[in-house]
Formats: structure tokens, sequence, C-alpha cells
């Protein structure tokens, strides 16, 4: 590789393990990197790809037992590789900076926001304690925060999700280094407030002058942001080109798949989910061969025994494959889905109708307040058989206090909540009981649902056991046909949870769920835990279920491209109030709300040329003091006024489509609803 | 926060009054006559009767405790015959010495136990976080007699380079005046709260090590030492504080096995020598000031977690 052309770091054929007591986990692999002057480095993978290592063994702060076996990294010409501990501290945090994924958790709780900033410009560049407060607010303002200076004196519990990475951010580039390396920045943040922090992470880039490698799950992510990617799988780069040229001429097998497991908004609900088959491969015992080929369609015998060395096919274009492909994958090409048989009309399945759920302050008995807030504040909507009713909406907007009183888990505040015809806060004990069998749920991180003490067999016999059905032989026929719905091996039912992967893991959770033949199950966020090319998997396991047993879905996600390619009608969420309702083409091609404009507009698309968009302001304002009249005012563009005095009504857009808002983007009906 | 702090008050004084009924009844109904038990074997059974009379102990039980409740709302604790002194007196003279000993015990094991701790969690699963381990286990598995029992034989009467006995002295301040004499009685005090300490603090410390503040502070640049010392300890110390505030009823149960067998004279000595002589006023005195100690030591350690946590302050 040639040197001088703003080349400022490289990496060469790194690798580094972990040593666990008996074993050792292979878990970075002969990776090459180039980082550039003011260029971003994409580095893209799934879970357990060795990106989040890589990075760490750039930082020299692999985690106890971890070490680089091989290898080089050189910061402007300097071996880091092998160099003294003393001497890498002046490197962290100086010249080389890392952001973490977690905002919530990566400040010390019981130091000021002053203290944490002004810390590496302490230590580094050796500024006095005035000094380095007046460069801790410098920062602060440049990283966006309004009011600075009485932000120094902020402990991080006081600051929002998008404030604390700001907060993180302006910590990194304190002592302005040449290098950010950035993991998985704003995975933990809600969609319009990513969209606020990426747009910062590169005007700060362009700004300082640093290379920044960004290291991400998400293709949407490093469509927009990156200038160059690399794509790791199972600890190796595969593929590494320009930002464009790779959305548009990659050439690895794995590259293709990962693009077109990523859902869109223009993805056609009729046809599945293009999938990636199995699970990457184990790093305790790596394959001899290419570590993709046992998923690959295109994989030869020469692929299992040889592992194909990392190669420059054109000038930036570096490729590890025996077989290339040419371009991405038509996403027509995919089987059509089987369609929902149309069940009779019988009414709505699910009815909500103003529900309400209020939450005292207990919290506060410190300081002897009390204050209560509205989680959920008067929403209705129906779902008719058979059909699925997506929910959308931030962090904090009640979404998931809804789908707990929707299956009874949650007594609601006040409102009620019809299923099957039945009232659930009117029933209670043995016919609650029964109504149970046909509400289930499926949750966001099934290692957390499912209990780690027990087997799989008698985590799927429990539901039987505790509705009282059947006999023991007749409930383990029965959780060998859910097995077989789900697509496992009939030998887990002797394993624990933590043996299986998180893809597996949800299945077990949906063979869960189905076991008492629901009419109706809620999913809440079934797929964010979930790396991408099984998040399909599973999604299309849903879908195939749905068609074939009738069941109708709640899902509920702030994913909304998971939300476009599942439902039917769609519900959108701010502050505990449904801001709009409509089919699912009402709510992503006609929206009438600005907030759900705003939230469509924040999703990054896999899409190098997808452009720039309008985009949210700000953060989701506290729930304890919603703001009067129209919650959203604070964050619209369009808020007048009026907006601040007089709560909208929902009022008619289409058919079924309808918006709480004075100013909305189209012209509604005439027709007002009262009420 | 004043709120807060009179209403953890009024409930203190709600459980420190419920501690006084439950003793009071316990000590007056399983025994016997408390003249019997003043005046020996030997008095006759009309001496006993005019005595009790005399006193108000021929009455009620209810009545006796209204009776009690009434002069210990003057800062009356009742008078002990057997010694005859007023309680009051009694329990201010030997409490400096007792609270003397308690709180070097206590100093100690803290010092000792919040290193420790740390140590063995950044060393986690090594050879000498496993020794210490064992350590600690040995020691919290140990009754606090045995342990006096240990150290005496070792120091004292096998090495002979510690006295057996704790100092004599009427004075507070024994530990400075007369350290040799007072090195075993700490010691063992220590040995009875280091070991729940120091497991507190270790697994503290590893809950805290896994944050990624602390993955951030290294990244900042910082030394092990500067993480451990400016980020780690602060949060690492928190829970600890609550645990010492639970801790002080065992410390008091140590105190008085340690009084007791290293002839230490302070409050468990006291007692020790009350249970004996069935002194009943002596007994209830020192129980009711032990459970006001309890009370407030909890009260104090959850207003220490609340001003060094800022996240308790305005949530």
């Amino acid at each position: 590789m040639m040197a001088g052309d703003g080349e400022v770091l490289a990496v060469e054929g790194l690798s580094a393990g972990i040593r666990l007591r008996t074993s050792a986990v292979d878990a970075v692999n002969g990776v090459d990197l180039l980082l550039r002057k003011g260029e971003t480095l994409g580095l893209v993978g799934e879970s357990g790809s060795g990106k989040s290592m890589t990075g760490l063994s750039i930082m020299g702060l692999l985690p106890s037992g971890g070490h680089v076996a091989a290898g080089s990294i050189k910061l402007e010409g300097r071996e880091l590789v092998g160099l003294p501990e003393r001497q890498y501290r002046r490197i962290r945090g100086n010249e080389i900076a890392m952001i973490f994924q977690d905002p919530m958790t990566s400040l010390n709780p019981t130091k000021t926001i002053g203290e944490q900033v002004a810390e590496p410009i302490r230590l580094h560049l050796g500024a006095s304690a005035g000094q380095a407060r007046e460069r801790a607010l410098e920062m602060l303002a440049l990283v966006g925060i309004a009011r600075p200076a009485e932000r120094l004196g902020s402990y991080p519990h006081e600051l929002s999700g998008g404030l604390r990475q700001r907060v993180m951010i302006a910590m990194a580039l304190s002592c302005e280094p040449k290098v950010l390396i950035a993991d998985e920045p704003t995975t933990a943040l809600d969609v319009t407030v990513q969209a606020q922090v990426l747009r910062l992470l590169h005007d700060l880039k362009d700004r300082l002058g640093m290379a920044m490698l960004l290291i991400t799950h998400d293709m949407g992510v490093i469509a927009r942001w990156a200038d160059r990617v690399s794509v790791m799988y199972a600890g190796g780069i595969v593929e590494s080109a320009p930002t464009r040229e790779l959305f548009t001429g990659m050439r690895h097998p794995y590259t293709q798949a990962l693009l077109a497991c990523t859902p869109r908004l223009t993805q056609p609900r009729e046809n599945t989910l293009y999938s990636i088959a199995g699970a990457p491969p184990d790093l305790l015992d790596p394959p001899a061969g290419c570590r993709f080929a046992a998923r690959c369609a295109h994989a030869t015998e020469r692929c299992e025994s040889e592992a194909p060395p990392l190669a420059a096919t054109r000038p930036g274009h570096t490729l590890a494959c025996w077989h290339p492909v040419d371009g991405p994958l038509d996403p027509a090409t995919t089987p059509a889905q089987a369609p929902v048989p149309d069940t009779e009309q019988a009414g709505p399945v699910l009815d909500v109708d103003d529900l309400v759920k209020e939450y005292g302050g207990g919290r506060f008995a410190l300081r002897g307040l009390k204050r209560s807030v509205k989680a959920v504040s008067g929403v209705s909507f129906a779902v008719e058989p058979g059909r699925t009713f997506g929910l959308v909406g931030e962090s904090g907007c009640g979404k998931s206090t809804l789908a707990k009183m929707i299956v009874a888990l949650e007594p609601p505040s006040s409102g009620s909540v019809t299923a099957l015809g039945g009232k659930l806060n009117e029933l209670r004990g043995r016919a609650l009981r029964r109504h149970r069998r046909n509400l289930q749920m499926m949750f966001q991180d099934p290692l957390d649902a499912l209990d780690p003490r027990m087997r799989i067999g008698a985590i799927l016999r429990e539901p039987f056991e505790a509705q009282g059905i059947g006999t023991a032989a007749e409930q383990l026929a029965a959780i060998r046909e859910l097995l077989d719905e789900v697509g496992l091996p009939h030998s887990v039912l002797e394993r624990y949870p933590h043996e299986f992967s998180g893809g597996q893991r949800q299945r077990i959770a949906l063979a869960r769920a189905l076991a008492l033949n629901p009419r109706v199950i809620v999913a809440d966020e079934p797929v964010s835990a979930l790396d991408v090319s099984v998040r399909s998997q599973v999604l299309n396991l849903m879908k195939r279920l749905q068609a074939k047993h009738g069941l109708t879905y709640v899902v509920i996600s702030h994913d909304l491209t998971v939300v476009r390619y599942m439902a039917d009608a769609v519900g959108v969420m701010y502050l505990g109030k449904l801001v709009e309702v409509g089919s699912s083409d009402d709510i992503y091609l006609r929206p009438a709300h600005p907030y759900t404009a705003g939230l469509l507009a924040a999703i990054p698309e896999p899409d190098p040329d997808a452009g720039d968009r309008i985009e949210i302001g700000s953060e989701m304002p506290s729930p304890y003091e919603p703001p009067s009249g129209c919650r959203f005012r604070t964050r619209c563009p369009r808020a007048q006024a009026r907006c601040a005095e007089e709560e909208p009504q929902p009022r008619d857009f289409d058919p079924g489509h309808s918006a709480a808002c004075h100013f909305p983007l189209r012209e509604p009906q005439v027709t007002v609803r009262t009420g | 926060m004043t709120r807060y702090v009179l209403r953890r008050l009024a409930t203190s004084a709600v459980v420190v009054l419920g501690v006084s009924l439950i003793t009071f009844m316990m000590l007056h109904g399983l025994s016997g006559s408390p003249g019997r038990a003043i005046l020996g074997v030997e008095a006759s059974a009309e001496a006993v009767a005019a005595f009790d009379r005399e006193h108000g102990y021929d009455r009620s039980l209810v009545v006796q405790y209204v009776m009690y409740l009434g002069d210990l709302l003057q800062g009356d604790l009742g008078y002990s015959y057997r010694l005859n002194q007023s309680v009051n007196d009694l329990l201010a003279e030997n409490a400096g010495r007792t609270a003397m000993l308690a709180g070097a015990a206590l100093v100690l094991a803290i010092g000792i136990a919040v290193p420790l701790g740390v140590f063995q969690a950044v060393k986690r699963n090594s050879v000498g976080d496993n020794l210490l381990t064992a350590l600690t286990f040995v020691a919290y598995s140990m009754p606090v007699f045995l342990l006096a029992m240990l150290l005496i034989q070792v120091f004292a009467l096998g090495l002979g380079i510690l006295p057996a006995q704790a100092s004599q002295s009427s004075s507070n301040f024994v530990i400075f005046t007369e350290p040799r004499a007072m090195l075993l009685p700490v010691l063992t005090l220590t040995g009875v709260t280091v070991a729940m300490y120091s497991r507190y603090q270790r697994s503290a410390a590893l809950d805290q090590l896994a944050q990624d503040y602390i993955r951030v502070a290294r990244a900042k640049g910082l030394s092990t030492r500067m993480v451990l010392t400016r980020h780690l300890l602060r949060n690492a110390c928190l829970p600890l504080v609550t645990l010492i505030g639970m801790s002080i009823p065992l410390l008091l149960a140590g105190n008085l096995v340690v009084e007791s067998v290293f002839n230490y004279p302070g409050l468990g000595l006291l007692f020790f020598n009350s249970l004996n002589n069935q002194d009943y006023p002596v007994l209830l005195g020192y129980t009711l000031v032990a459970s006001i100690m309890t009370v407030l030591g909890n009260l104090l350690a959850d207003l220490v977690v609340a001003v060094s946590d800022p996240r308790t302050q305005n949530a």
C-alpha cells in the first residue's frame, strides 16, 4: 500500500484472539484496513464478525485474555503492535479516540459532565483545571449542546440518550484525535436522533480533518455516511470498496446477500424476504476454507478446503472469493409469500378503546414529590382477524406498555381492550386465565424471555401444563409439531436456552407463543435483537405461520422497515398518543402527520444515492411534562401558536386513515370527526 | 430531603418503641420476680414481695410498661439496684470505651476490605484472588469467640508478644495510650466484619468493572490506577455504605463477645454481667440504645448514599 496519500492508519494482516480457559476464539483473522485523513471507512458486519474486536485491537484495549496474534497497526507510520502500555496510553484518547455503543452506560454516573469531558484534556494536553474547563465548554458547544455552561455541572442521568452520546463525542474529540473509532455509535438511539448524531460526526470529521472508522451492522448507515466500506464476516474482511461501488457492483456473495437481507421501505410485501440460510461459523473451531462457504450458494469444493486470499480486483476494490458475483440481487427474485386467507369478516378480533395507563411517581419518594406519568394516553384501534397491526414510535412513547395491556399483563387505568368478544378488564380468575390462551406475546430479547435453567422441552411444555391440556405424551407430540413448524430439530428439547443463537431462541419463543394455538400474538420488537440475515428468517417464518393459522399480529417496532413489511395497518405513537393511523400504504406513501414524515425521512436507506431529507430536530420531551396542545409541537417544523393552545383531534384523510394535526401535510377529507 | 429525613425518623421512632415493648415483655414475662433476682435466693418471700410492691413490680405488665415509657420520655432509662447506679450513668460511663473499640475495628475493616475487594476484582480468578477468597471465607465462617481464643493462644500464650487481656484503664482513649493491649480485641472485632465487607466490595467492584464507563475511561488514556481511583472506587463503594449501616447489630454483638473474652470494661461487658445478674433495667436500657443505634446507622447509611450518588437526588 502506498503511504503519503493522506494515509493515517494502516492495519495489515491483523489477527487477534481471546484465550478462554480451555480454548481460544479466533476473533479477528488477517484484517487489512486503511484510513485516510478526512475520510470515513465503514466497517460492516453482523454480531460476532470481529468488527468491535478490530476496533479494540487498534485502541490496544482488548478484553482480558485478548491479544494481537499477528499483523501490524501503523499510526502515521508508527507501529502500535507491541508498543509498551505507557506509550500506548499517550495515544489513546489523544491521537486515537473511540466512541462506544451505549451512551447510557458509557458515562460515569457519579461524575459531572464537565469533569468527564475535561479529563482527557488535562491528561494529554497538560492543561490546568481552568483551561480544561474552558476547552470542555468549547467542546460541548461544538457538539451542539445548548447552554453548555449549565451542562458542565450536570450528571449523566440528567441527560437524554442523544445528549449523552453528544457528550461522549465531545469527550472523544477533546484532544482532536487523528483517528476516531465509532463503534455502533447510534445503535442504542432512536432513528430521529441517530440521523442527528451521524450528521454531527460527519461534520466534525470534516472540520477537524480526522479519519473515522465507522463500525456498524446497518447497511443503511454505511450507505449514507461512509466513503469506503470493508465488509467483515467471521473475523475476516471479505470485500472492501468505495461505497457506491460496493452497493452497486459488489463481488462477494456475502456482501450481496447482506444487502439483499436488509429490509427496505420499497420491499414488495407479497414476496418473502431474502435470507441467508444457517448461521455464522463457530470461531472456536473455524472452517479451513472460506468461512462463508457453508452458507454460500456459489460454494464449490475448493471453497471448503482453501481459504481465498484478500486481493485487489481493481484499484481500491479488494475481494476474498473464488467465485465472485457481479452486482446486487434482484429483490423480486425471492419466492412469493403464501397469501393470507380471507377470513369471514365477523368484526375485529381485537378492539382497543380509549386505553389509558397512568403510573404514579413512587420513584420520587426521596424528595417527597408525587409525579405521575401517562405512559399511554387515550389510544384506540381495532384489528381484523388474520391481519397485522403495526405500532411504531420512538423509545418511551408507550408502545410496550400498550402491548402489555393488550395481553392483560398490565391493567389499564381506564379504557378497555376487547379480544375475541371478551372485555379483558372485566374478566377475572379462571375466565381470564382461559382467555389468555388466545393472547400470546413475543419479547424483544429471547434470552431474557426464556428461563435460563429450564430445558427447551420444559419451556415448551409449560403453556400446556398451565392450562391443564393433554397428557404428557400428547403434550410431547404437540411440542414436536411446534418445533417442526418453526424449523428446529427435535433434538433441541434436552438443551438449554444459552446453547442457541439469537435467531434460534426467537424461534423457540415463537413456538412457545404458538403452543396454545392462540388467535392473537403481540410481538414487541420481535427482531430488533437479531442480525439482519437472521431477522429476515424470523420475519418470513412469522408471515408463513400467520397464513397457515390465520393469526392476528400486533407487531411493535421502532424499525419502520420491519413494520412496513409485516403490517396491513399501522399506528404511529408519540408520547402516549396515537398521532396517525392508516393502512400501510397510507402511512408510508401518503403520511399526513409531520411526525410520521419525519420518522420516515430519518430511516437510513441502504442506497448511497438516497440523498438528504428533512430530519426531525431535538428529542422527545419528558413524558412527565408533556407539551400543551399538540405534544409533537416542540419538534415540529410546521408548529404555530394554535398547536400550543389546542390539542388536535383526529381527522380523516382517506378511508381508515386519520391523523391528529392542525397543519397536516395533506388536506383532510371534509367530514370532521367529533370526538 | 428534609421531609424524607423526618419521615424516616418517625418510622425509626416506631421501630424503637416496638423493640422496647418486645424486650420489656420478654424480660419481665419469661423470668421470675425482679425482687428475687435482686435480693438473691437467701431473701425471704416477704422481703421479695415487699421489694416488688415498693418498686411497682407487683402491678400488671401493661401498667409497668406504661410507667417505664413515662420515665423513658423524661430520659430516664431506669435504676440498677444491683449496681446501685442509674442506667443512664452506667451506659454513659461505658459507651465511650465501646465506641472507641467498635469504631477502631470498623475503620480498620473498611480500610482493609475496600482495597482488598478492588484488588480481588481486578485480579479475579487469579491465584491471589482465590487464596484471598479462601481466607475470607475461613474468617467469615469463624465464630467471634473462636477467633478471639485463637488470637490469644497464638499471640499472648504462644508467642507472648501481646497481652491476653485488654486495657483495664477507665480512660476512653486506651486505644491510643495502650495500643498493644488493645490490638487483639480490635483485630478480633475487625475479623468479624472484614470478610463480609471485602466479599461485598469484590462483587460491587466486579459489577462496576463490567460497566462501559470503565472501558471509556481506559480509552481516554488513563492508567489502570487512575481508572480505579478516579472512576471505579466511588461507584464501587456505594453499595458498601449500605452494608456498613446494616452491619451495626453484628458489630454490637461482636463487641459483646470480644469485651467479655478480653475483659474490656465497656457496654458489652456491662451487658454480659447484667445478663448473668438478671439486671433488667440495664438489659432493657442497653437493648434500647442498641436498637436506636441500628436504626440511626441505617438512616445515616442511606443518607450518605443519597448525598454521594447524584442519581438519587434529583431523579
